[in-house]
Parts: C-alpha cells; sequence; structure tokens
C-alpha cells in the first residue's frame, strides 16, 4: 500500500479527537505504523479542531502536508454521530476491516450506554459501506513489539520505569495529560500522585518528598515553570533532586496555548537567579521521551541537582508507534550514606568537598545523619554562613558537577544520521528529530545532528560530530536561534544559516526541504 | 539528654519570643522522647526560621512562604515521621497563603507553627498580614490600610483539623500545646503569640498577658466548630489553648498504598510497567 494521509476536522465539542484515534488504533492493530497529530484552539466549544493520521507501512516519524482524505463535519451528507460516520468512510477508503474498526470503538466508548455504543456502531457501519472506491483491503498482521502511544505517555511510562514514587502537578497544556496518566496509575504503581494548589507548592512538595528520598517529578509549561524558579534554585543549592517536564508552547505569558515552539532553551538553561549545575535533556520522539525520563530520575539523584526535560506540544500530545519498552525495568540508587558509622550526635557532612561535587546524603528518619538542607549558603553540615572561603568552596564544590557529568558515560550524547560526511549538515535538538529524519530521504548529500542533551553542552562529541562538515545549518521552533547561540557562546563557532519557525505549527519535512533549497 | 542544639547560639534579640518558643518545642520534643533523627523540621524565611541554625534535627530551610509544601512532601514520602513547619506571620498568611489554605483543606499530617509577631522583622519592621488596620510601620507611614488577617478563623474555616493559639511567654502552656499538636493525627495548627521585642513596641509581654486568658480555665468544647470560630472571632481579649481538634482521615492515609513501606523506602530497583 501506499502512505495514507487522513485529516478530520470540525468545532470543539464535535469528537475530533476521539475520532482520530479511533483511525489510528484500527489502523494500528491492522498491522500499521501511524502517526496523529492534533491542532486545536484554546476552547471546549467551537473553533476548528484538525485530527490528522499517517498510516504507513513503514515507521512515520513525521506529520505530513498533504493528504490523501480530508472530511470536514460541515459536510452536511455525513451520517450521525458525524466524526464516527466520517472514521467509518475513512477506514473502508484505506482498507482497514469493519469489524476491527467496531472492536476499537467499543473499546473507546466502554463506560457509554449500551444506546451510545450501538448508535456508534451503528454510524461507523454507516459512514464504512458509503465509501464507493475502497482502496485493496489490508491484510496484515499486527506489527510486533510496536505500541502506540503520545509522548506525554511515553514520558509518563517512562518516569514509572525510572523509579518515580511522587508526582505532582497543576493543569496546564500542553503538559497535563502527563498529571492524567499518572493519575490513572497511581494505585497500580504505587506513586502518590497530586493535583497541587499552584506550581510553585507542587514544585516546593515535590522538593520535600525529594529530600525525604522519594523520587519526584513536575510537569507544567512555560507559565507554570515561570512560578517554579525559585525552586530550581533552591533545588540547585540545597543539592536536592528534581526533576521538572516544561512541556513548551509558544509565550510569552499565555501565548499560544494549544500549539508548539521551542523558545524556552535558553530560559531553562537559566532558569533561576545566581549559577548552579542542572541538565537540560530535550527527547527527540516517545522513544526518547520514555528513556530520558527514565534517565533523567536517575541522574537527578545521583548528581544531586535539577533536571529539565523540555518537550513541546508536538511532542507531547502527538501520537507516535515505537519500539514497546521493556516490561521489565530495573534502577539503581546514587549517594545514599549506610547508616554504619555515623556518629550520632553530630552533625552529618551533607555538603562535604569532593572531588566530583557530589557529597553522600542522608534521609530523615536515618540514624547519625541529622543535618540541614538549606537554602542559604551554607557549610559542610549545612549550617548557614556568610563567610568567604566556604562560599567559595561550596559554589565550587556545586560547579564541579558539570565536569563530572560531562565525563558520565550515561550521559546521551548528540547524535548524527545520514551520512558521516555530507556538504550540509543539519544541527537541532528536540522534537525536529521525526520530521529532519523524514526530510533527509529526499536530501541529497545532507546529514543531520541531533542534540537530545543541551546542558551541560557536549562540546567534545559536538566538534567531534562537525570535524568534517561543510555547511552547517541550524534549525530550531524559534525566532531567534537559541541553540545556535548556546553553540556560538560555547565553542566560538558563528552559523550563519538558521531555519527558524515560529508559528505555534511543528515543522513538515516538504518545509524543511524548501527552506534548505533557498538558502 | 537529649541534643537538641546546634553549636550555633542563637541570633535572636535578647527578649525575642523565638526563645520562649524553642524552649516550649525543646521540652515538647523531650516529653514525647523523639530523637533529633527521628522527625524533619521545616523551616520559612524570617527571625522564625533562623532557628535552622540553632535546632538540632534533620531540617530543610527552605524558601519564603514555602515551608509548608515541603513539609507536606516530606510527610507523604515518608509517614512515620512527625514534620514540624516554623514559619512566620508574614511567610504563612502573606507570602506562602495559598498553601495554607490548600493544605489545611486537604489535612495534610504536618504540625505548623506560625510564629505571629503582627509584623515583618527580618526585614525589619513592616506590616505583615496579621498586622492590625491603622498600623504605622516602614512601609505603611500613614497607617496600614488592610483589615488584619484572622488566622484561626481562616484554620477553622478551611478544615484544619487540630487549631490552637499559644503564648511565646507560657512556655509549660505552650509545650502542652506543641505535644498535643504533634501527637494530633492531622493538619496540626498553633498560632503562637510573639512579642517582637525591637519593632513591636507596642505589644511587649505585658500587654500579652493582660489581653490574654487560658480557654482551658473556662467551660469551653474544642469540638464545636461555630464556638471554635465564635472563638476565634474575638479580638479584645485573646483566648490561648486549643480552640478546635476533630480526628479525621488525614491527606496521607487516603491516597497512599495502604503498605508499610514508605515511598522514600520502596524498592526501585526491579519495576514492572503497567499495560
Amino acid at each position: 500500500m501506499q502512505k495514507f494521509n487522513f485529516k478530520i476536522s470540525g468545532a470543539a465539542g464535535e469528537g475530533i479527537k476521539v475520532a482520530g484515534l479511533i483511525f489510528a488504533q484500527t489502523a494500528f492493530r491492522q498491522g500499521l505504523y501511524v502517526h496523529g497529530y492534533t491542532e486545536y484552539p484554546s476552547l471546549i466549544r467551537g473553533g476548528l479542531n484538525t485530527f490528522q493520521v499517517c498510516a504507513d507501512v513503514q515507521p512515520v516519524l513525521a506529520p505530513e502536508a498533504k493528504f490523501d482524505l480530508e472530511i470536514s463535519l460541515n459536510n452536511p451528507s455525513l451520517g450521525k454521530p458525524k466524526n464516527i460516520f466520517a472514521v467509518g468512510f475513512a477506514c473502508a477508503r484505506l482498507g482497514l476491516n469493519l469489524a476491527a474498526l467496531q472492536t476499537v470503538i467499543k473499546e473507546t466508548f466502554v463506560k457509554k450506554t449500551t444506546a451510545v455504543i450501538k448508535h456508534n456502531l451503528a454510524a461507523a457501519e454507516q459512514g464504512y459501506k458509503s465509501c464507493q472506491n475502497p482502496l485493496q483491503p489490508i491484510a496484515r498482521p499486527p506489527l510486533t513489539n510496536q505500541i502506540l502511544l503520545s509522548g506525554n505517555d511515553a514520558l509518563s511510562l517512562g518516569a514509572i520505569a525510572g523509579g518515580l514514587k511522587f508526582f505532582t502537578a497543576y493543569p496546564m497544556s500542553p503538559s497535563t495529560s502527563i498529571l492524567h496518566f499518572l493519575a490513572a496509575k497511581a494505585k497500580k504503581t504505587g506513586i502518590a500522585v497530586r493535583h497541587g494548589e499552584d506550581e510553585i507548592g507542587v514544585v516546593n512538595m515535590a522538593l520535600g518528598a525529594s529530600f525525604a528520598g522519594a523520587r519526584s517529578l513536575v510537569a507544567t509549561s512555560g507559565g507554570g515553570f515561570s512560578l517554579m524558579n525559585e525552586a530550581i534554585g533552591l533545588a540547585g543549592v540545597s543539592e536536592t533532586p528534581l526533576v521538572i517536564v516544561n512541556a513548551m508552547r509558544p509565550g510569552p505569558a499565555t501565548g499560544m496555548p494549544t500549539w508548539t515552539g521551542q523558545a524556552d532553551l535558553l530560559f531553562a538553561i537559566h532558569a533561576s537567579q545566581d549559577e548552579f549545575p542542572r541538565i537540560v535533556l530535550t527527547p527527540g520522539d516517545p522513544e526518547e521521551a520514555f528513556v530520558l525520563a527514565k534517565l533523567a530520575l536517575n541522574l537527578a539523584e545521583k548528581y544531586q541537582l535539577p533536571i529539565i526535560i523540555l518537550t513541546d506540544k508536538y511532542l507531547a500530545e502527538s501520537y507516535f508507534t515505537f519500539n514497546t519498552p521493556a516490561v521489565k525495568q530495573t534502577n539503581q540508587r546514587y549517594g545514599f550514606a549506610s547508616t554504619q558509622n555515623l556518629d550520632t550526635n553530630t552533625p552529618f557532612l551533607r555538603y562535604s568537598d569532593s572531588k566530583t561535587g557530589v557529597s553522600l546524603r542522608t534521609i530523615p528518619g536515618q540514624p547519625g545523619g541529622v543535618h540541614l538542607a538549606n537554602s542559604y549558603e551554607h557549610d559542610e553540615s549545612g549550617y548557614a554562613t556568610e563567610s568567604s572561603g566556604e562560599r567559595i568552596k561550596q559554589v565550587d564544590k556545586r560547579a564541579r558537577k558539570i565536569t563530572t557529568i560531562l565525563k558520565d558515560p550515561e550521559m546521551v550524547k548528540p547524535k548524527l544520521f545520514g551520512p558521516k560526511s555530507a556538504a550540509t549538515t543539519i544541527i537541532s535538538w528536540g522534537s525536529n528529530k521525526g520530521s529532519l529524519q523524514t526530510a533527509l530521504k529526499s536530501l541529497p548529500d545532507t546529514n543531520f545532528i541531533h542534540f537530545p542533551c543541551v546542558w551541560p553542552f557536549p562540546k567534545q562529541e559536538f566538534l567531534h560530530l562537525i570535524n568534517k562538515s561543510k555547511k552547517l545549518v541550524t534549525l530550531e521552533a524559534n525566532s531567534t536561534g537559541q541553540l545556535n547561540q548556546l553553540i556560538s557562546q560555547v565553542t566560538g563557532i558563528q552559523i550563519p544559516s538558521k531555519i527558524l519557525k515560529y508559528d505555534g505549527r511543528p515543522f513538515y519535512p516538504e518545509e524543511i526541504i524548501n527552506q534548505l533549497k533557498q538558502l | 539528654m537529649i541534643k537538641r542544639t546546634t553549636k550555633i547560639n542563637p541570633t535572636w534579640c535578647p527578649g525575642c519570643g523565638n526563645f520562649g518558643i524553642f524552649g516550649a518545642l525543646r521540652l515538647a520534643l523531650d516529653q514525647l522522647n523523639i530523637l533529633p533523627h527521628q522527625l524533619t523540621f521545616v523551616y520559612d524565611i524570617g527571625c522564625s526560621g533562623n532557628m535552622a541554625d540553632f535546632s538540632y534535627g534533620y531540617g530543610f530551610h527552605s524558601l519564603h512562604g514555602r515551608a509548608l509544601p515541603i513539609a507536606a512532601g516530606i510527610k507523604l514520602a515518608n509517614p512515620k515521621l512527625p514534620v514540624i513547619a516554623i514559619i512566620g506571620d508574614g511567610g504563612c498568611f502573606g507570602e506562602g497563603l495559598g498553601h495554607f489554605i490548600s493544605l489545611a483543606r486537604g489535612n495534610h499530617d504536618i504540625v505548623v507553627f506560625s510564629h505571629d509577631n503582627y509584623l515583618y522583622s527580618l526585614t525589619t519592621g513592616q506590616m505583615s498580614p496579621t498586622t492590625k488596620k491603622g498600623t504605622i510601620t516602614a512601609s505603611t507611614p500613614n497607617g496600614s490600610v488592610e483589615e488584619a488577617f484572622n488566622p484561626l478563623a481562616n484554620a477553622i474555616i478551611n478544615h484544619a483539623t487540630f487549631v490552637a493559639r499559644g503564648f511565646a511567654g507560657n512556655i509549660s502552656h505552650l509545650s502542652a500545646l506543641i505535644v498535643a499538636a504533634i501527637k494530633h493525627r492531622g493538619f496540626s495548627f498553633i498560632d503562637i503569640l510573639q512579642p517582637c521585642v525591637t519593632y513591636n513596641k507596642n505589644m511587649p509581654y505585658d500587654w500579652y498577658r493582660k489581653h490574654i486568658y487560658q480557654l482551658e480555665a473556662t467551660d469551653y468544647d474544642p469540638t464545636n466548630k461555630i464556638m471554635a470560630l465564635q472563638k476565634s472571632l474575638e479580638t479584645d481579649r485573646l483566648p490561648i489553648g486549643i480552640f478546635y481538634e476533630i480526628n479525621k482521615p488525614t491527606y496521607h492515609e487516603q491516597v497512599l498504598p495502604a503498605s508499610p513501606t514508605t515511598l522514600a523506602e520502596a524498592d526501585i530497583s526491579h519495576i514492572n510497567l503497567p499495560s
């Protein structure tokens, strides 16, 4: 079969997303790789919602701009409910099996009344049979070892895999479905999930749980991330592990809540006053979101610092087919002092100076571990100090973690896609990865470097990768070229060619190809 | 004797109400026989929070206004620990009011002492949320405009399950309140009347002694919410003692898995992903 790209559109409240997901799930179960992308305004009724699903016999990594079938629910000839009628039609057109579609509908509406389910099944059948020109029936076995999930779902699963024990959030698009996913799985996984009073309460509560020894995560978008800034500094100076997901959307302020962008990179690297080490991870697809969420919880504990995972609306809320993660996951614990040999009458040297910058921790309740985690600058036992020597010692100790992290083989490095040497090398980060991988197939003599971790900046690995590059181009979804600026700051290399997009839409492979031609 | 203090001498002004509160706290912990590693203090930023450097025990000296969510996070991760938040009237009812209300409503099992001196003292004496309307301070030279915040009434209407008022100048009474607050399961709040001898010259120890009376000495039933609310509205005389106490399930009892293993102790070496 040929790649098939279907788009359904209608007003908010007409069931566009559920229809798109039913189509995607039906195609996926019949052995097709699917990619689902949704656009919708920030309202509950009205406006224009779209859900597009691209299905193919090979992996689909990016949204496609050209459609093989578009159905608008404005069309008066559709049976009712229109969304399900439309999906029936689209399934017939692609050659999907009606019974498979009806199974997905039954599962999707499992909590609805029998009458509602019957009504929807009938609409699906009516729509299916109304298609006059179906394509060849798809006769493929289900894909083995593949899963269909959104980026937020994948990230949530990765956090569970990484030993997450406490999650708290305040709803904010496009991060909210992480809260929904984890709240639904809380009982089964033994994770405490709290919808907190505001983002400041959320992040401080996570710090408390982490200080007490539980791996903790929060998720938000730019506005909430702004509110969390002071606590990021608190995590830095108190050396308390903390992982924050910032699912980016266009700003400033409320911006375009349901659209995508990558304009918080430099903000994440610098968030909160003064200087302290942190890690900024930038997953490119759900598979990386899974891996990096797990890694983040491990690294935060290993290095006792804040970690920011930058995703965006496109990655967070799009649906991808990717390799099913292993059911059995393992973790190590890092940095805890053993109770033996600890004196119970003197404070534990929680912030003892060390070559790596990391000191052993104790947790409340542990005999002999009494110390003060401190927001103030402090001495090795945690008590406040304003001494010149102690101040310099602690700033240097914390900063030393960056050198240690850069040498850690567990850290994710920039990755080259395409030929080792090419006339043009595109440099990007985060969720542009799939569109670039797709575009690369049509771009002769071009390769692409993806950054899954932007901070600390992996200078050596990057310089090694661009060693043979002739022309460098950066590509990112912001208006000033933030990675471009960072490369210049860290390496001194000026890259005049920038491809930028900041209209709230993701990069499409076609437009990358066109933009490159114009450079 | 159980070690309760560090080597650092308190930097509070001579006569500061914080000495009395710190003394009452140590007496209460001795009486309950809680060792320094068996509890966690979370300190806010302010004169009261500076106790962090003088008090021996696990502690987190946090941010201004944020002691309460940190305390609640510690409790969720390890409900076996008593968690005590030391916070001033500015942090608790100004910068951090949203946390106070939300955590009280959730009956988070933490102990909250608001060291209420009716002023911001570490920043040299500006009005605080509890400052009486019309008070002249450095930030309100023409008299403060806002009506004073009522901590006890707010705690009661926001479903705190233990609400009391103590006085820094009556250590034995305050210490008994602290023992009761630590023993109570759920959100335990003590608003502590704290003279600020440096910036609040209008309300010295004598002023308080003239204005306070003990609820225990009257015919008072602390399980009656309406009565508690009425008592909390008295301003000409200030009752001290337990205003309100009721037993209800705590936040962690309602959300954590029924397991003796805390989140902090949970084994994460092998995890099976949910389907």
